[in-house]
């Protein structure tokens, strides 16, 4: 069972991993949007660390909405706000839990997946963060090590999609220029899994 | 570039505490970290709120809006940046009066995602919202994806007709579908001459030759149409004008609004040649201009350049757009 403690624990590796990711995920960034991505992490990141004493420990649910309001207060960016309605969704379906079976984490994701789509108006296959997200759905079901799983997921998701166009947000500008890049939304994604699942 | 600041990090806060000691009888800071400006004396009771937000870097838009029939509150961000939605949630706050509250913005990805956020905040509140975007420029997508258009200057045209509405009286139904009216009223384009200095970033948002303009450029430095050698001022104008003029209809009798509006840098001389050329070619049209704005309206910060809004009036627009409003960049007697 994932509990409240083990969100803690992963809230503080993902502070460590922003701090060090901070000038990558900028320089990703900045080479197709305005390159503050390592910005929103890691001030994301150390508010959401800064208040896990303050999450609920019998309310997985509760603990998770601290999380997203921890992004919705230090970041205004639409990479802050979609994790945060992403968290917000999955907090949804844990309210009132005190701890979450691994073989739900691939719902979780799935409904963050939905509510981050229809927030972002993008669809899948736009070479974002929601085919980072979809990958790890499927890759979940029935694995028999779900971290290791996602984890897997993210990277080779990231992978695929690196010689594809954007099609969507202000990449989409640059739409050849991004063919051979990673999208820095889903390279996002895959420090945030290695980090919360602690499999680097 | 050159600019007056002290530190890059505090240029919005010390703007908008800058803004609010000069003018304290329009404008007061709310919020837990004073990122929304509400009016100094709040509406009437039972009033629907209008809430606006955006970067900053555009004065008078969005925050200088915020008045006595035109907006209750506005969220600001960095500049060119989406406020927070805990932000935009702190405006909507300020704004409720009991009637709800209807968010009027520009349509960018980043505030749309933002107010969205902010709603879901404020539905814990038991405050009933709405939304109407504005997406006036012409340049920015073509008719058939109109859905798709950046929000400009036409956004001055919405709030001030929204605002109106709203003081009258009428209901959040009511307002939204006025203000909708209103959006869906307006046409714009730009055309830009130099670009201007993000402070947190330090360098130009793109790079133009000195001897060359684009047409179609966004506020923020959006690509536009085509960049080419500066042209002289009637050809812009002629330009500009065909632009909006394939976009929307203007028969004999209509009655339009139009304004010709300054990027920031562009003195009014400079917009008083441009505006003979409109007035001919809606004269040309057979169109009555109503109330003309000519000035500094919707900037971006240093840019030079210029952009035109033209916003097609019926009855009730044209009654909303002359009814009094007052803040400290315009007033409606």
């Amino acid at each position: 069972m994932i509990g409240v403690d083990d969100l803690r624990a992963a809230a503080a590796r993902l502070k460590d991993a922003m701090e060090q990711e901070f000038d990558a995920l900028n320089a990703a960034d900045g080479k197709l949007g305005d390159g503050d991505l390592g910005v929103t992490m890691r001030s994301g990141a150390r508010e959401v660390a800064a208040r896990t004493d303050q999450m609920p420990d019998d309310d997985f649910g509760m603990a998770l909405m601290n999380a997203a309001q921890a992004f919705t207060k230090v970041s205004s960016s639409s990479y802050g706000t979609l994790l945060a309605t992403g968290l917000m969704a999955a907090a949804k379906e844990t309210r009132g839990k005190a701890s979450v079976e691994p073989s739900k984490v691939a719902a979780l994701i799935a409904a963050a997946r939905d509510k981050m789509m229809a927030r972002g108006k993008a669809e899948l296959g736009n070479k974002t963060v929601l085919d980072s997200l979809h990958a790890m759905v499927g890759a979940l079901e029935g694995a028999d090590d779900p971290a290791a799983a996602a984890v897997t997921a993210c990277r080779d998701a990231q992978q695929a999609f690196r010689d594809k166009p954007a099609q969507i947000g202000r990449a989409r500008i640059f739409a050849e220029k991004s063919v051979g890049m990673d999208d820095p939304g889903m390279l996002a994604m895959t420090r945030i899994v290695e980090a919360v699942t602690g499999r680097k | 570039m050159k600019k007056i600041l002290n530190d890059p990090e505090s240029y919005v806060d010390e703007m908008l505490d800058g803004l609010c000691a000069a003018h304290p009888e329009f404008y007061r800071l709310v919020g837990e970290d004073k990122r929304a400006v509400a009016r100094a004396t709040p509406g009437a009771e039972g009033k629907v709120g209008i809430v606006t937000g955006g970067g900053s870097g555009h004065l008078p838009v969005f925050t200088g809006y915020v008045g006595p029939g035109l907006l209750d509150a506005c969220a600001i961000g960095q500049v060119f940046a989406s406020p927070s939605a805990e932000q935009m949630a702190d405006a909507i706050r300020a704004a409720d009066r009991g009637a709800g509250v209807l968010r009027l913005y520009g349509n960018y990805g980043g505030d749309v995602m933002n107010f969205d956020m902010a709603g879901d905040l404020v539905e814990m509140d038991d405050i009933e919202t709405t939304t109407v975007l504005l997406a006036d420029d012409v340049a920015s997508a073509p008719p058939e994806e109109a859905d798709k258009r950046r929000g400009v200057a036409g956004m001055v045209y919405a709030f001030k007709i929204a605002g109106a509405a709203a003081e009258a009286g009428k209901d959040l139904t009511d307002v939204t579908r006025i203000a909708q009216k209103a959006a869906d009223a307006c046409r714009s384009v730009g055309a830009a001459l130099s670009p201007c200095t993000v402070p947190q970033a330090g360098k130009p948002t793109f790079e133009i030759a000195e001897d060359e303009m684009e047409m179609g450029m966004g506020i923020h430095g959006e690509p536009g149409v085509w960049r080419d050698k500066l042209k002289p001022a009637d050809e812009i104008a002629e330009e500009m004008m065909d632009r909006l003029l394939a976009d929307i209809e203007v028969a004999s009798g209509d009655r339009v609004s139009i304004m010709v509006n300054s990027l920031g840098a562009t003195p009014p001389e400079e917009l008083y040649i441009l505006y003979r050329i409109v007035k001919k070619r809606l004269d040309g049209a057979g169109a009555d201009i109503v109330m003309p704005l000519v000035g500094r309206y919707a900037t971006s910060m240093e840019m030079a350049g210029v952009s035109f809004t033209l916003c097609k009036l019926d009855e009730e627009l044209e009654g909303y757009l002359k009814a009094p409003c007052d803040c400290a960049f315009w007033t409606v007697k």
